[in-house]
């Protein structure tokens, strides 16, 4: 009897142990521990979790697949009754990680404040559109951030992490065999003109801080460039990369300035394209390229500025300016017209006066002086003129006189005042002769014509006050003859 | 009745006032007639013309036109023979004939340049070689320029 | 101060005329035309008056063809090309636009002391046809002339215009087709009006304005109803050649400087180039010979008993204008030397209906 009871308590004792033990066996992860027996591809998950930042908040294999982590029997375990799923299909895996990622109290559950919106911003983006064999979206969570080996984005070894994120995009993005499936027309070489920037270089050495493909394009909320949502739009770039370069205690750590934002907006270019909407402005990209993005060498910023102002840069490659900007290390355009702030420019920055950027480098009776002082001149006449010409032909339209046709061609004057503007660049004063002297000529005939519409006014009322006398005197002169003659005929009957 | 206005002097006194007035009235006549004939001839005299200045023209690719021929084309508002020589070269002249301003044409038949009017004629220098003419056929300069030709009006 | 022997060359002149002509005649007859001289003279003025403008007219007119182009597509470029750059191009449009408007009104004041005068009453009733003829010519003149410049105002006023004439029964559609050369208001419209303006209107007017002259100085100028009774000592007369000519004269030589006045101060408007398939301005309106017509047209209601109103308006100015017109012929107490107070009592009446018409048709709309 008392053995029995010894027994049974044993025994008792012994389950309770081992049951404990295997409670702590059976509160381990039983998936982990079946699967790490097993070979390949079943072992594979196994080991990659352990890394996985789900596992050390404790979340079990059954968090994601279902079942019941608990049991060691894979009846039970993998138990469509217990919620297991399995491997999810490639077409609704997502919807496993939004279980918890779009659900704030869930998060909360586990101590994290990461945001829930995630998903939110994927669904509308051009990489939620189906494959083109549709198995699934083209880029879903795991593509990007893996999965059983999933770190969190500020780990190093995150495959989101700074510096390893190009790589992950280049790995679709540069296989043009991959793209040509989704977008022939789109390039595949923003990896290689990345590693040619700036940004590319210094990301290569490590630095986690420079921007790379999430940083402009954004993460989850990917739209097609041409998208007016796409962070890359056009009007969206100049405060996209403001975000580091007018942060003066980053942009510190690398000597630049900080103020390049700033200047832009303040600028006809950053007017245009920011307050007016002209999509024909240049952006940051315009001028430094956007994957390759390096500030244009200061022998190029001419070729830069005239992808668009051809006109001015033709004109300033042939000048004596060229040359001696160049040897000088002046930055061609930017020397005048500054790089950021490009404010429109008028007559006073050309000439000899205070304000004038000629001034900058010359100096009294050097040749470019000369030119500049006659460049001034020949410009401020023919813009009083045309004032004063519009003055006369306003006043002939008002005397009633018709003066549309010289006002017609005083029109000219104005694309003749720009173009002589564009011609300056040459800095010679034949060609800017060349251009300007059609304008005097226009002047010089329309001024006549309202000259003469004015003289014919009074010319007219001139002409009819002498011919209204003539006739004031005829009838004067007959009204006595008519009289003289009558009283002769009655002083004869 | 006529004799009435221009009465004989036998109101002696009234002689200086009477021719007075009548001077006054002729003047004054005059001078009217002269206010209303001045404007109408005026009026008649046409009023210049505005004028595009031409100074060249492009009349198309070196072959556009056939050898052996010839066409008339406008340089502004004037008339301009273009010919096309059995060589491929081609030279350029007024049109407008010498003798009695008609316009010339080419004819393949003479190889030269013919007035219908009179039976004019000129060689492909522009030289009047045949008929009424008195004059050579003022000449237009012709460059070829990158495939297509252009009749400029040539410095004198 | 004249040589009896040697002739002046005025004298000479007449002589070679007389010879092959025999002037002496009708310098004779010329002596003996004669104006009544009391207090109505001044009205006889009138239609010399009318005369010196159609005179204006036709040489205005002449100057104008020469660069006028009655085409739908220069028509009114000439006309901006004369007002602009021809030299006094100006002056001539503006006395040619104003002289038809002073000439028209003084026809009718001319026609109207005529009626109020009795002069229309034997012998001188064809006078009185003839007048009214010019005077129907005139308006014609007037409505053909002003689609000339091809402006808005004009093709509106002319479409207006036409498509009235065209309510008329039967013969008006006919009639509009005629008008315009086809069923709209188009560049055929503007050569059909060029040909009548300068053309057709001319030679008719020529012939009657003829007629009504020979008519005039073969029976003289009329003299008032009251004079029959008078003995002759007590009726005065101006003796026409040189002293009615001189009044004449001096008053022709004030209206052509009126006419210089208005150029100057009043230029002719040209106004927009019409376009057919724009919407008719605001406050279209006819030139003011027209308006008392039209404005009555506008006052008349849709429809009266089974007619159209237009129609009704039409035909009662139509049957007006035919009494108007045969007063010689229905006015029967005037020539049995009575006073025919009904004939005062219509003309005032008709004047009357004619200026308050005018005015109502300016200020209204």
């Amino acid at each position: 009897m008392q053995k029995l009871l010894s027994n049974i308590l044993t025994v008792l004792l012994l389950s309770t142990f081992s049951s404990l033990l295997f409670a702590q066996t059976e509160t381990q992860d039983q998936c982990i521990t079946c699967h790490k027996e097993l070979d390949d591809e079943l072992l594979l998950p196994a080991k990659k979790y352990v890394t996985d930042v789900h596992y050390s908040k404790h979340i079990p294999c059954s968090g994601c697949h279902g079942g019941d982590s608990k049991s060691d029997d894979m009846d039970i375990a993998m138990s469509k009754e217990n919620g297991f799923i399995g491997v999810p299909d490639r077409s609704v895996r997502y919807e496993v990680c939004i279980k918890c990622h779009a659900n704030k109290e869930a998060m909360k559950i586990y101590g994290s404040n990461l945001p829930v919106n995630q998903f939110e911003n994927l669904k509308n983006s051009v990489h939620f559109q189906p494959t083109y064999n549709n198995v699934g979206p083209i880029a879903d969570c795991v593509t990007c951030h893996s999965v059983h080996d999933i770190k969190q984005v500020d780990n190093p070894k995150s495959t989101v992490y700074p510096t390893k994120i190009v790589s992950l995009c280049g790995s679709c993005h540069s296989n043009a065999n991959f793209m040509k499936n989704y977008n022939p027309a789109l390039p595949v070489d923003q990896v290689v003109k990345y590693k040619t920037s700036i940004h590319g270089k210094m990301n290569l050495k490590g630095d986690p801080n420079v921007a790379e493909c999430a940083s402009c394009h954004g993460s989850h909320d990917i739209f097609a460039v041409k998208d007016s949502r796409s962070h890359v739009y056009k009007t969206n770039i100049p405060e996209v990369c403001s975000r580091c370069h007018s942060d003066s205690k980053l942009m510190s750590k690398y000597n630049l300035p900080s103020d390049q934002y700033s200047s832009y907006v303040k600028s006809v270019h950053g007017v245009a394209l920011l307050e007016k909407g002209d999509l024909s402005s240049p952006s940051c990209n315009d001028c430094h390229g956007n994957h390759g993005a390096i500030p244009p060498g200061v022998e190029s910023i001419s070729k830069v500025c005239g992808n668009c102002h051809v006109l001015n840069m033709e004109l300033f490659e042939q000048s004596p300016h060229k040359k001696a900007f160049d040897e000088n290390d002046f930055p061609e355009c930017e020397t005048c017209h500054d790089n950021h702030d490009v404010v429109h420019p008028t007559d006073a920055m050309v000439g000899i006066q205070e304000s004038s950027v000629c001034m900058n480098c010359h100096s009294n009776d050097d040749k470019g002086y000369i030119v500049a002082k006659n460049i001034k001149v020949l410009l401020d006449s023919l813009t009083t003129e045309d004032t004063e010409t519009k003055k006369i032909l306003d006043e002939a339209t008002q005397k009633g006189m018709d003066v549309s046709d010289a006002e017609f061609s005083l029109k000219d004057v104005r694309q003749i005042l720009i173009q002589s503007r564009t011609s300056i660049h040459a800095f010679n004063m034949n060609k800017f002769k060349e251009a300007i002297t059609p304008g005097f000529k226009i002047i010089g005939k329309s001024k006549k014509a309202g000259v003469d519409a004015i003289d014919d006014y009074y010319f007219r009322r001139e002409g009819l006050s002498i011919a209204t006398l003539i006739v004031t005197i005829l009838v004067i002169g007959l009204y006595f003859k008519i009289r003289k003659m009558e009283k002769k005929k009655n002083q004869k009957t | 009745m006529i004799d009435k206005i221009y009465s004989s002097n036998n109101e002696g006194g009234k002689t200086k006032r009477r021719d007075f007035l009548g001077i006054l009235l002729s003047g004054g006549f005059l001078a009217w007639l002269i206010a209303l004939i001045y404007p109408v001839f005026k009026y008649l005299e046409p009023p210049p013309v505005e004028e595009a200045k031409v100074t060249s023209v492009k009349i198309g690719a070196v072959e556009d036109m056939a050898k052996d021929s010839g066409k008339i084309i406008k340089f502004g508002n004037k008339p301009v023979i273009v010919i096309r020589k059995k060589t491929g070269n081609y030279v350029a002249f007024s049109a407008v004939c010498t003798h009695l301003d008609c316009i010339v044409q080419y004819r393949k038949d003479y190889g030269q340049i013919y007035c219908a009017c009179h039976n004019g004629k000129y060689d492909l220098n522009g030289k009047n070689v045949s008929g009424p003419p008195p004059a050579p056929l003022t000449p237009y300069a012709v460059k070829i320029v990158k495939d297509e030709v252009i009749i400029h009006a040539k410095e004198a | 101060m004249k040589n009896s022997n040697k002739k002046t060359i005025k004298e000479r002149t007449y002589s070679w005329l007389d010879e092959r002509f025999n002037l002496s005649g009708l310098i004779e007859f010329a002596k003996k035309k004669s104006v009544p001289k009391y207090r109505e003279t001044i009205w006889y003025y009138f239609g010399g008056v009318a005369l010196l403008l159609f005179i204006v007219q036709v040489i205005t007119g002449i100057l104008l063809l020469m660069y006028y182009q009655g085409t739908e597509n220069s028509a009114y470029e000439s006309v901006k090309f004369i007002s602009t750059k021809v030299s006094f191009g100006w002056l001539i449009r503006s006395v040619h636009s104003w002289s038809a408007n002073l000439m028209i009104l003084s026809a009718f004041i001319h026609m109207f002391s005529v009626y109020f005068l009795k002069a229309f009453r034997k012998p001188r009733e064809l006078t009185w046809y003839t007048g009214f003829g010019l005077l129907v010519m005139a308006m014609a003149f007037g409505f053909s002339g002003y689609l000339l410049p091809w402006n808005e105002l004009a093709f509106f006023a002319t479409k207006v215009g036409t498509d009235i004439a065209g309510q008329l029964p039967l013969i008006g559609k006919p009639i509009l087709e005629l008008l315009r050369g086809g069923e709209d208001v188009t560049g055929a419209t503007l050569s059909r009006f060029f040909g009548f303006h300068v053309a057709v209107f001319p030679g008719i007017f020529t012939i009657l304005l003829a007629l009504h002259l020979i008519f005039i100085q073969r029976q003289g100028i009329a003299e008032p109803e009251d004079w029959k009774d008078l003995p002759d000592n007590e009726k005065k007369y101006i003796p026409f050649f040189p002293n009615f000519t001189m009044r004449e004269l001096l008053i022709w030589l004030i209206v052509i400087n009126v006419l210089a006045i208005l150029a100057v101060f009043f230029p002719w408007e040209l106004g927009t180039k019409a376009d057919p398939f724009a919407s008719a301005p605001v406050g279209i309106k006819p030139e003011w010979y027209f308006m008392f017509m039209f404005q009555s047209l506008k006052f008349l209601p849709a429809e009266i008993l089974f007619l159209t109103g237009e129609f009704v308006g039409i035909a009662a100015f139509g049957i007006a204008g035919i009494l108007w017109f045969l007063v010689p012929f229905w006015d029967r107490r005037t020539p049995k030397g009575k006073r025919n107070t009904i004939i005062n009592y219509i003309g005032i009446f008709a004047v009357i209906f004619i200026i308050v018409l005018t005015i109502l048709g300016f200020i209204l709309d």
